[in-house]
């Protein structure tokens, strides 16, 4: 309850709020949103797995964001920035997809 | 607590696998939470040791609160991007637009000077025998060199890719095409020839530039519209006997390339502008 009432809050803040990221952060907002939502449905699966433990979820989620981030920021200090980001992403997103279908199918036996 | 393993968290006892240099989407697969989770929750039968500055809910609920203004303000940053980058796109355009009409406009400029130059030129020389001659002269080159518009009788040819030429690069009308064409045209004894009105001298190139053919570094657009003046008695016949007639008649036939000549009466080709006096020299 509590992760859903803060996610919600948050994003009525970002909308009402709209505040600017600086133009430095601009480029890892994206990557860092991406590596949020690997944290968020592999904390959902681990609920599920009852092995949830918010101490993990929280650590977990800031290293993996500061992590994609200096990936894709060593990536453009050495001119493979965007390479990097789609290296990010891909992994990422196969967790993502992996661990969608594992919710699907705790939730729905299907 | 269900206590259900998630596959391939628990304590790596497996053999070595034949695969194991190559194992990386395997274990991105095999690994998709945290292998901490795991850990932790078989923990769990200790007492947790927790730090004291740290409640979990709250933690938790900073965390959720982030991640969801990081969502929104993501959204709306692409949102309010989206019509910034329009709007240079739409200002690069004009600019590009503006640049053309100054060029033109820079290009009736040259014409007028060149003319004023023609005239200050036949005041200078005055009218004795010297300078008539001198102005028959100028009179029978300035069209055969290209600085001055003329007019009379001649081909218009007009060609275009084939409609095929999307599918197949060998289908589009080539830089060379155009070359060919032109010195065909010259050949044939044409006095004067044009590409899409721009007027072709000794200094012109014809050349491809990214996808475009360039006349004169201006890019072309299709179909091409060649125009050439000349004797209109053997013009047309000399070039359907030259080499790039049968080139063209090639392209046509072989490759579908639109190709079109036809007999023109009144063509006017204007003036070159590209071209300057490089080299002059007083009369002692």
């Amino acid at each position: 309850m509590v992760p859903l009432i803060g996610l919600l809050a948050g994003i009525l803040l970002g909308v009402v709020l709209e505040p600017s990221v600086p133009q430095v952060l601009q480029p890892y907002l994206p990557i860092a949103i991406v590596a949020a939502m690997d944290a968020l449905f592999g904390a959902f699966r681990a609920y599920l797995d009852g092995i949830f433990n918010d101490r993990v979820f929280v650590v977990s989620f800031i290293s993996n964001v500061l992590i994609a981030a200096a990936i894709v920021y060593v990536g453009d200090q050495i001119g493979v920035g965007s390479q990097l980001s789609t290296g990010v992403v891909v992994v990422l997103g196969i967790r993502i997809f992996t661990n969608a279908a594992a919710i699907r199918r705790a939730l729905f036996h299907a | 607590m269900t206590g259900r393993q998630p596959a391939g968290t628990g304590p790596r006892t497996r053999a070595y696998a034949v695969d194991a240099s190559m194992d990386l989407l395997n274990q991105i697969l095999r690994q998709p939470i945290d292998p901490d989770y795991a850990r932790v929750a078989q923990q769990r039968v200790a007492p947790v040791v927790r730090p004291r500055w740290f409640s979990g809910r709250w933690g938790l609920a900073a965390v959720a609160l982030l991640i969801g203004a990081m969502f929104a303000v993501g959204a709306a940053q692409t949102t309010r991007s989206a019509p910034a980058l329009q709007t240079e796109r739409t200002e690069l355009i004009d600019r590009v637009q503006r640049a053309e009409q100054q060029q033109d406009a820079l290009r009736i400029r040259i014409d007028g000077l060149n003319a004023q130059i023609g005239t200050l030129r036949g005041a200078a020389l005055g009218d004795d025998g010297t300078a008539t001659s001198l102005e028959d002269r100028i009179g029978s080159l300035e069209p055969v060199v290209g600085t001055v518009p003329v007019t009379g009788p001649g081909l218009v040819i007009v060609i275009d890719d084939a409609p095929s030429a999307s599918a197949d690069a060998r289908d589009r009308v080539l830089d060379l095409d155009l070359q060919v064409l032109a010195n065909g045209l010259w050949t044939a004894g044409a006095e004067a020839v044009a590409i899409n009105g721009h007027r072709l001298s000794a200094l012109t190139a014809i050349r491809s530039a990214g996808d475009a053919i360039t006349v004169d570094y201006r890019s072309l657009t299709r179909p091409y519209r060649v125009e050439a003046i000349g004797d209109p008695r053997t013009l047309a016949a000399r070039y359907a006997e030259s080499s790039a007639g049968a080139w063209w008649s090639d392209l046509a036939r072989n490759r579908r390339m639109g190709y079109e000549v036809n007999d023109v009466t009144g063509l006017t080709l204007p003036a070159d502008p590209g071209l300057q006096l490089r080299f002059a020299e007083g009369n002692p």
